[in-house]
């Protein structure tokens, strides 16, 4: 809808510009919300950033090596122009691989570093929301409703503001889970466990993905014409429930509504 | 928190019976285009937005003039490396689908030399248009490349990939067009 910004005599792609400041604002998250949780900020943080390099590396070298033919003649076209040619899949595996590893390197405990990765990843949700509203392929059904955002002179749901909507709130249940931590950090070990501020951050955000992708109108489909969008997330809030209750009833101290 | 595993047990299988629920409410008809006919515009279910361009030896290509039959607009530049990755399948699939659909390559702000050169180097047989001034590439909104858009025999855009497509995914929706066409 936007997809380039005018300052002057420049032109910017502003998917880029949401990008790059994207990859900041979720950097940022993470840093401090490993320093909320008190856990070893840089350690953290690399965690983060080897997930992130090693996954767009990874992302890229592995599409190269499924279309060599096409790359050995034109090596330059390897490394420019990055703006498509990634295979996805292997860039989230390799990533997590990569960030899972550097966090056992470092000793960090697995759940409460996702609790603090937790507001980087919706970071990067929300910015691939917003880059998709400037300049991506994305838009919503047909809609009457007055906050319809015209695409091509017609009305249409705002879908992706619908899902940065999603990724905020699931922020502000973040703050909201972590606050124990900020003001009391004894009472926080012993009232929730690792894990927890993440998972309910991962059951509001996939339950708000199931509800929205339906006013998608060019959804990635399955041959039966469901949203694929909406199976992944239902699997992914059912699977955040089942932990949530596993480690929830493992927790000896956790208040019950008797001694809350 | 819940402490109870019977609290749990009853809320998850609420939370998985109100999710399939949403799901089977959200399917979609995925034979349907929502044809609207009245609009141009460069996304699903709309009409296709006309052009007349030239390929490197100079004839104009009208893009309405193929209505009938299922077109393949890929847009592409010499200096995109996923470019050339697809390009040969585009050219596999021409000759595939000999004369029952079209495949048209819309180069992105190139001169015509660059563009002829590369078009005798890659061998490539469908007509490589010229859109040196990227009117075309505008019209269409084209901010990443390659992207390639599916029309079908109307005229109405069915699909648009920003992307590497690949010949399996191309045949396969060049297959369900024809399968629609009369």
């Amino acid at each position: 809808m936007y997809p380039t910004l005018s300052l002057g005599p420049f032109v910017f792609p502003t998917a880029g510009i949401a990008y790059l400041l994207g990859i900041w604002l979720s950097l940022t998250l993470i840093e401090r919300a490993a320093k909320r949780l008190h856990l070893n900020v840089e350690a953290v943080y690399g965690v983060a950033v080897t997930g992130l390099l090693v996954g767009f590396v990874a992302a890229r070298l592995l599409f190269v090596m499924e279309y060599w033919a096409a790359f050995q003649e034109n090596l330059l076209g390897i490394i420019w122009p990055l703006t498509s040619g990634y295979n996805v899949a292997a860039g989230v595996f390799f990533g997590a691989a990569g960030a899972f590893f550097y966090g056992r390197y470092k000793q960090l405990p697995f759940w409460s570093t996702l609790d603090a990765l937790a507001p980087g990843l919706l970071g990067a949700l929300i910015t691939i929301s917003l880059a998709d509203f400037l300049a991506g392929p994305g838009y919503g059904k047909l809609t009457t409703m007055p906050w319809g955002v015209s695409v091509f002179g017609i009305r249409r749901h705002p879908i992706q503001l619908y899902e940065i909507a999603i990724g905020l709130l699931a922020l502000l249940l973040w703050r909201q889970a972590t606050e124990l931590h900020v003001h009391d950090p004894q009472a926080a070990a012993r009232r929730t466990f690792p894990g927890q501020a993440f998972l309910l951050t991962a059951v509001l955000y996939s339950t708000g993905r199931l509800f929205v992708e339906t006013f998608r109108d060019n959804a990635w489909l399955t041959a039966n014409g469901y949203h694929v969008v909406q199976v992944i997330s239902l699997l992914a809030l059912l699977g955040s429930l089942v932990l949530l209750a596993r480690f929830s009833m493992m927790q000896p101290s956790l208040p019950t509504a008797e001694n809350l | 928190m819940l402490r109870n595993k019977y609290e749990w047990a009853i809320w998850i299988v609420v939370a998985a019976l109100l999710g399939v629920g949403w799901i089977f409410l959200s399917k979609e008809d995925v034979r349907k285009a929502q044809t609207l006919t009245l609009t141009e515009a460069p996304i699903v279910g709309h009409l296709a937005p006309d052009f007349t361009l030239p390929n490197t030896f100079g004839e104009t290509y009208t893009l309405s003039n193929y209505r009938g039959q299922p077109v393949v607009l890929n847009f592409w530049a010499s200096w995109c490396g996923p470019c050339r990755v697809e390009m040969p399948f585009f050219e596999r699939t021409q000759m595939k689908f000999n004369g029952r659909v079209t495949i048209l390559g819309v180069n992105q702000g190139e001169p015509v030399a660059t563009i002829r050169d590369f078009g005798a180097r890659q061998d490539i047989g469908y007509p490589l248009l010229v859109d040196e001034n990227n009117d075309v590439n505008l019209r269409y909104t084209i901010n990443s490349l390659p992207t390639t858009i599916f029309v079908d025999a109307d005229g109405v855009v069915r699909e648009v990939v920003v992307g590497v497509v690949t010949q399996a995914v191309l045949e396969d929706r060049l297959e369900s067009l024809l399968a629609e066409t009369p």
